[in-house]
């Protein structure tokens, strides 16, 4: 997770609201990609539930850009993607052929643990009333998605005890 | 098309219809977008970039962009990127490879292409390892490494690649990592820019056959931006220390940037055919040199 050039102290309520956007469409099109690599892998269950997490994303994407344009309408956006990496996108090597719904599940649940993380360390640099009230929000639904994600993740029979490393081949004399 | 009627091209346009088939977790996932996303801030049309490769996994580059691609043969990405540049000097040249592709089997190339000071930006996807071959050693695999190909351990120094550029003057050297995907899109950008040769080296862990120490979380552990550290990327001097880091410390960023770019070999081209232009014979005569009078 690392952030690049934003001042938190006069970070405004439109560059907040900004911000939140892109994270989400930065987790958005990780998703996306690890939806993609898993469905070249034959890994299909694995594969809808991150396709299901690009919906999530999505949405939460959507709602925020509405606020944005309610409020702010289309003035020129100051923040941009060079400022921010992996806040709520997981780790790129997080992905694995063959890994379970529950493997699935838990690279879900580390970003919603790593995006409630940054906004709790960026609450107390922050000045503006609007932009604080506005992360506290986003820090409460950050932990609701990891209440739901645990939800999922009760529901799942256990893993067969095999690593998706046993699916890998061992490196051989050729 | 923007408001002065020049076209600007998102990360998405140099994105081609091919699915990447690394394994997923592969770093070379990050490279392709940090390399999307220079493109995209550079702005050339895909038309205008060619992009050369020469065997291995990440060899497999130039296909999933939507630049003119050649996927050539093994450690010879270089010599044919050179070859493309010189008879199409307009061209944006990109090359790339594995630490094998170029510091083994194409390692003797580097040097020319330094010495020329061609203007063409060099990734090499750094991983320590042949994967796609299912794990060999490498050149730059820590002494040590147990392979297939070492199974009591590697007897072999690694390859430094830093400083290897750095010693036959490279006028651009940067390091980059998928730890830091928005780093890595600049740093690329910023080679693109450079006018003359230009390497940047990207430690994208193999996650098939990489060590636990060479993936995403022990990469971040040993990272640190050059610029945190107060790096003149003007001193070519402190570059070569730092660079003796390699494979402890992760240093991200530029480690040097020549401050005076001496003219590139394509510049030194145009200007000898300037000067000899004037007592050269029409192309339409140029057999009258061989034929006696």
């Amino acid at each position: 997770m690392a952030i690049q050039g934003i001042d938190f102290a006069s970070l405004s309520l439109m560059d907040a609201l900004d911000l939140a956007i892109l994270i989400e469409d930065e987790a958005q099109e990780r998703y996306e990609e690890f939806a993609a690599q898993m469905e070249q892998h034959r890994t299909p269950d694995a594969a809808k539930f991150f396709r299901y997490m690009v919906e999530n994303e999505s949405k939460h994407g959507r709602e925020l850009l509405a606020r944005r344009v309610q409020k702010f309408g289309d003035a020129p956006r100051v923040v941009t993607r060079a400022m921010i990496f992996d806040i709520e996108a997981p780790d790129y090597d997080a992905a694995r052929a063959f890994m379970t719904p529950r493997k699935a599940m838990e690279a879900a649940m580390a970003c919603e643990v790593k995006a409630h993380n940054f906004f709790v360390a960026a609450l107390p640099a922050l000045k503006d009333v609007e932009v604080r009230a506005l992360f506290e929000e986003l820090r409460g639904e950050e932990l609701e998605h990891q209440k739901l994600v645990q939800i999922e993740l009760a529901k799942l029979p256990p893993d067969s005890g095999l690593s998706d490393e046993d699916f890998v081949d061992e490196p051989a004399p050729q | 098309m923007s408001a002065t009627g020049t076209c600007e091209y998102q990360a998405k346009d140099y994105k081609s219809d091919l699915k990447p088939i690394w394994c997923p977790g592969c770093g070379d996932f990050s490279v392709v977008q940090g390399i999307y996303r220079a493109l995209a801030a550079i702005g050339r049309a895909p038309h205008e970039i060619a992009f050369v490769s020469g065997i291995g996994c990440s060899s497999r580059i130039p296909g999933y962009t939507t630049a003119y691609g050649f996927n050539t043969i093994h450690g010879r990405s270089l010599p044919i990127a050179q070859g493309i540049k010189m008879a199409n000097p307009d061209l944006l040249v990109l090359a790339a490879g594995g630490d094998g592709d170029g510091f083994s089997i194409g390692g003797g190339h580097i040097a020319h292409l330094i010495r020329r000071n061609m203007d063409i930006t060099y990734i090499v996807m750094d991983n320590q390892i042949y994967g796609l071959t299912k794990g060999q050693l490498s050149p730059t695999s820590q002494k040590g490494r147990v392979t297939c190909t070492s199974r009591y351990g590697s007897m072999e120094n690694p390859v430094n690649p830093l400083l290897y550029v750095l010693a036959y003057g490279a006028g651009f050297v940067a390091q980059a990592s998928p730890t830091d995907l928005a780093g890595m899109a600049s740093t690329i950008e910023e080679a693109i820019r450079y006018p003359g040769f230009a390497f940047v080296n990207i430690q994208s862990p193999c996650v098939t056959y990489g060590e636990e120490a060479q993936q995403i979380k022990g990469l971040k552990a040993i990272s640190e931006t050059l610029a945190s550290l107060g790096h003149n990327p003007a001193d070519r001097l402190a570059a070569m220390d730092l660079a003796q880091h390699y494979g402890e410390k992760l240093h991200l960023g530029v480690f040097y940037r020549n401050p005076e770019p001496p003219p590139t070999y394509g510049d030194l081209v145009k200007e000898r055919q300037d000067l000899l232009s004037k007592d050269a014979l029409p192309k339409e005569r140029i057999l009258d040199l061989f034929i006696k009078k």
